[in-house]
């Protein structure tokens, strides 16, 4: 494109992700009176959102997608992750001048923010590492190097489970982080590694006191607050984040004990499918808005991330690095894997614990492969008697009245279930 | 005397249902939404409630559903149309073999509901994106070829021979079509049927992929249409039932709703 | 009472392995001394041939009893044999198979190796999934000879003429408890060839070459010797009625493969199986490091006669992990 309609494409660009951003904050930081106050850490970051470009500090950053790279080899080499998933219908317009028209909205999103923002980009990224999960993504690595971007393809195995695929991903991770500690020029020691290892457990493990929040009846949190919590770490510095979700945590102990929770009487659902991103956050805006509180989540921009902790054998980088590399494909759920049997059986474990109403599973329109799971995901959920409802959606904002009408529908028809029983 | 009010607010009509305290319907009334919902619906209501000499102050709740629900500021709750249809059902089959499936086809879209054995809903599926397989395709179908929607369903069971397969999956394009089949020299009858096939093949897609189980009730204003019930009792291989009024079994419901709750 | 157990789930249970073998090796090398005799049932290897041990390891009195014509054995005298079995089962099921993890003192050492090893920075090495598999029959085949071999010296097995005299103890002979456990008490005269007789000749060499894949082995791969132990096959028979049990809560399981990875024995079943319920396989040593390495609440759990010892939380994994990281290990 030419250089004056790549400017005017850009300008328009931002600012309709500030008023995406903008209108997100509205229904969540202006509309949520009740929400804790520790809370505002995390509008504060989520509003970097208006002008992503400021989503890049000073720090090298290596870019990401999906959430099979490992981020502590990338925190070791003392650079900063960027993850560059995001929910913005801006953007994916944008992106969509690079993939065929029935493309997944997420990887067009990608694209147009590699697009839109390339310069200020280019200045600071070292290298965007994209695994090979989806056949989107594989085929997308190209044409994200057509933007002179350099892209490392990092190779994830088809299986999870198998010998081979252990073999095949340690190495990839192997391989990954020498070229990581060549493009920073600093080295991955011990040292440098277990301090990471350790940041990434503490966001786990202040992850999971914030989960178990959710647990209580009624939960303390309200589920387009919690997105909100765990987009942050998508991009924020880890230990700034870690901090910030323990002194949420702090705020909803107190909370549990003055008896100030959200959604009380509020059907229970389990969010699960391709994920809701910054800035749009669209379906989980809508269930919350017909009535429902989202307790639980199975998605890979909010769970899935800080789920599962790294346990080293032994303090050497020759054990410390496959221990890494183990965490990101043994537990992952993500449906790229031939087997989809682990996230059956944590979407029940999640059921159970978090003594789910309702699942809502949502799959983005270009997306095969959640489609193709809700199958056998329906029938176990059939087999248990929980009601679920399978939405198709993008990121336009188009097909919210449709959505609202579902939704609506869905949770009447839950709260007419617990009348009964 | 208390007085309960279910008001379905679609995008071809407005359905008003009026409900006294045992559950019992003393009025109902059904005109167009035309271009401003809120007002043909605010309307309709002030005209029913004079003809039945009825003032506002009487009636104790109103529920509000359908397409135009959050625009109706007069209602005091709102319910999506998917269980006032459920509730509305419910009523109208009264002590019948249980309905199962609720097939909905409407001005702008089609609905299957899959109920439980108490009548509630269990599952559902709807087309609302595209028109192919409503009541605006019947429209357009009417339009185009200079008849009244009430002549099509007659028209259809009339015609002897057998319908014309109508190739366009977009109703647009479909227009196109029939204009080239008329001037072809094929029957109205013929090509009313194949639109209905058409319209019920799409329902009846839905109906697979939601699920189908016996007994299925008919409503929506599309039930209206003998033509579309035949094909669509061809397209699934099983009868279907259509109540007496089927387009206010939705509001119904939703004066159930105001009435007792779920 | 809560928070005592939550404060006992959170501990280090590796630490507290390493002073359990600290003492027990104390108790098993220099028993004796302060006139303690554990007696003969020992289902650990506690080897006569240390003076001064505290006790004798089973397999000892086994391949005695073993030496015995059929007829006598199934006679009155098979008698001893059944009562020299009980005792070891009686020993051995209050502590199931930790006996190997916590208190056998060759695996002691070979835990100090590895600790050597780990600090020299040497990585270790595991066997792939298929060798696994093969390699693990070895200790049945290895508990069969154990009494098939002294068997037959007092009958003519198979067609074959009996074996000599020199065969009563093979398995010592081939032991590296035998040549290792007595260096500690400062005898080194086990470590020789014993060239009496052609048969005393090979077991005597067998067991020097044994002894040197052991201390091999454990710079290599952790607890190298347990993968082969006839000690654990013959154990392991009688483990599903162990009081001391470890179980899983397959539910609960994310299968993200922890427990495997610290595992010594390498054994990849406790991260796959989701089914079963008790989790001790035959390699097991039952030294829980597993259980410490789980993030999942109650999904690994040690229990006495159903009461929880040990249980894999959430909030001993992470005090665990941070514990780790400020130590610098």
């Amino acid at each position: 494109m030419e250089p004056d309609r790549t400017e005017r494409l850009r300008r328009t660009l931002k600012k309709r992700l500030a008023a995406e951003t903008r209108e997100t904050l509205q229904w969540t930081e202006q509309r949520n009176t009740g929400s804790p106050k520790a809370m505002r850490y995390f509008y504060d970051v989520f509003r970097r959102w208006e002008d992503p470009a400021a989503l890049v500090g000073d720090k090298p950053v290596i870019a990401t997608s999906c959430m099979q790279v490992p981020l502590e080899l990338i925190l070791a080499c003392g650079a900063v992750p960027l993850r560059l998933c995001n929910g913005s219908h801006a953007l994916e317009q944008a992106g969509s001048e690079f993939l065929p028209a029935k493309a997944c909205s997420l990887v067009r999103a990608i694209m147009g923010m590699i697009s839109v923002f390339r310069e200020r980009l280019q200045e600071r990224l070292s290298l965007v590492v994209v695994p090979t999960t989806c056949d989107q993504k594989r085929k997308a690595v190209e044409t994200i190097a057509e933007g002179a971007f350099k892209v490392y393809p990092l190779e994830v195995p088809p299986s999870k489970h198998t010998e081979e695929a252990e073999v095949y991903w340690r190495n990839a991770v192997k391989k990954l982080a020498l070229t990581l500690e060549k493009v920073t020029g600093t080295r991955i020691t011990a040292g440098r590694l277990g301090g990471a290892v350790n940041d990434v457990r503490q966001a786990s493990a202040q992850y999971r006191r914030l989960s178990r929040m959710q647990q209580h009846d009624p939960p303390l949190l309200s589920g387009k607050d919690m997105f909100l919590v765990m987009n942050g770490f998508l991009f924020d510095d880890v230990n700034q984040w870690t901090a910030a979700v323990a002194r949420l945590n702090d705020e909803l102990d107190e909370r549990k004990q003055q008896g100030l929770f959200a959604g009380k009487g509020a059907p229970r659902i389990l969010l699960t499918g391709s994920p809701p991103l910054a800035p749009g956050f669209k379906v989980p805006l809508l269930l919350e808005e017909a009535g429902a509180v989202i307790v639980a989540d199975e998605v890979c921009s909010c769970s899935r991330l800080l789920d599962d902790a790294v346990v080293c054998g032994e303090p050497k980088l020759y054990d410390m690095i496959p221990a890494v590399a183990d965490r990101y494909l043994k537990p992952c759920t993500c449906p790229i894997f031939d087997s989809g049997e682990d996230r059956r059986r944590k979407l029940m474990e999640s059921v159970r614990r978090f003594d789910v109403d309702g699942v809502v599973y949502q799959s983005y329109s270009g997306c095969q492969l959640y489609q193709m799971e809700q199958r056998g995901v329906g029938h176990v959920f059939r087999e248990a008697d929980i009601p679920m409802l399978f939405v198709e959606t993008d990121y336009s904002p188009e097909d919210r009245g449709q959505l609202s009408t579902r939704f609506e529908a869905f949770v009447e028809s839950i709260q007419s279930r617990k009348r009964r029983i | 005397m208390k007085r309960f009010c279910g008001i379905d607010i679609g995008s071809a009509a407005v359905k008003i249902v009026l409900m006294d305290e045992a559950g019992n319907m003393i009025a109902h009334s059904i005109s167009p939404s035309g271009n401003h919902f809120y007002r043909s619906a605010a309307d309709a209501l002030t005209r029913l409630l004079e003809t039945h000499g009825i003032s506002k102050d009487d009636l104790s709740r109103t529920v509000a559903t359908g397409y135009g629900r959050k625009l109706f500021k007069d209602a005091d709750l709102s319910i999506s149309e998917i269980s006032a249809n459920a509730l509305g059902t419910k009523k109208v089959n009264g002590n019948g073999v249980p309905v199962k499936t609720i097939i909905n086809i409407g001005g702008q879209d089609s609905k299957v509901i899959l109920l439980d054995d108490d009548g509630n809903v269990k599952e559902f599926g709807m087309n609302d994106k595209c028109a192919a397989g409503t009541g605006r395709f019947l429209e357009m179908t009417a339009l185009n070829m200079g008849l009244d929607l009430d002549e099509l369903g007659r028209l259809h069971l009339d015609a002897g021979r057998t319908p014309v397969t109508i190739n366009s999956t977009c109703t647009v394009f479909a227009a196109s079509e029939i204009i080239s089949l008329l001037a072809d020299g094929h029957e109205k009858g013929e090509i009313i049927a194949g639109v209905h096939c058409a319209i019920a093949r799409r329902v009846a897609l839905l109906a697979d992929r939601t699920g189908v189980a016996d007994r299925v009730l008919f409503d929506g204003g599309g039930a209206l249409n003998q033509g579309l019930k035949s094909a669509l009792e061809d397209e699934l291989m099983r009868e279907v039932a259509v109540p007496a009024i089927p387009q206010i079994t939705t509001a119904m419901g939703a004066a159930l709703y105001a009435c007792e709750g779920f | 009472m809560k928070k005592i157990k939550r404060f006992f789930y959170s501990a280090d249970i590796d630490r507290f392995r390493f002073y359990v073998q600290i003492i027990s090796f104390g108790v098993l090398i220099y028993g004796g001394c302060l006139a303690l005799d554990l007696g003969t049932h020992l289902p650990t290897f506690a080897c006569p041939f240390a003076a001064g041990a505290g006790g004798t390891c089973y397999l000892f009195p086994l391949q005695h009893q073993a030496n015995m014509p059929l007829r006598q054995l199934l006679g009155g005298r098979g008698i001893g044999l059944l009562s020299g079995l009980g005792g070891f089962f009686l020993f051995f099921i209050f502590f199931n198979k930790s006996w190997c993890g916590f208190i056998c003192p060759l695996g002691a050492i070979q835990d100090w190796i590895t600790r050597l090893r780990v600090r020299a920075g040497i990585r270790y090495s595991m066997y792939s999934k298929a060798t696994f598999q093969r390699l693990k029959k070895i200790k049945y085949l290895l508990l069969i000879l154990l009494v098939l071999l002294p068997l037959g010296i007092s009958n003519s097995l198979f067609g074959l003429p009996r074996l000599s005299h020199d065969f009563a103890t093979p398995y010592c002979m081939a032991c590296p408890g035998r040549t290792v456990l007595p260096l500690f008490s400062g005898d080194a005269g086990q470590l020789a060839v014993d060239f009496s007789s052609a048969t005393t000749t090979v077991l005597t060499a067998l067991g020097m070459t044994v002894t040197g894949l052991f201390f091999v082995g454990a710079f290599v791969k952790r607890r190298f010797f347990c993968f082969f132990c006839p000690m654990s096959a013959l154990q392991y028979l009688f483990s599903k009625a162990g009081l001391l049990r470890l179980t899983k809560d397959g539910g609960k399981c994310t299968r993200c493969g922890n427990c495997y990875r610290v595992c010594d024995m390498g054994i990849r079943e406790i991260a796959e199986d989701i089914e079963s319920r008790n989790i001790v396989k035959d390699d097991c040593m039952m030294c829980f490091k597993c259980v410490a390495a789980c993030p999942e609440e109650n999904c690994l759990k040690v229990s006495f006669l159903g009461a929880t010892l040990y249980a894999a939380t959430e909030e001993g994994f992470f005090k665990r992990s941070s514990r780790e990281e400020k130590r610098g290990t």
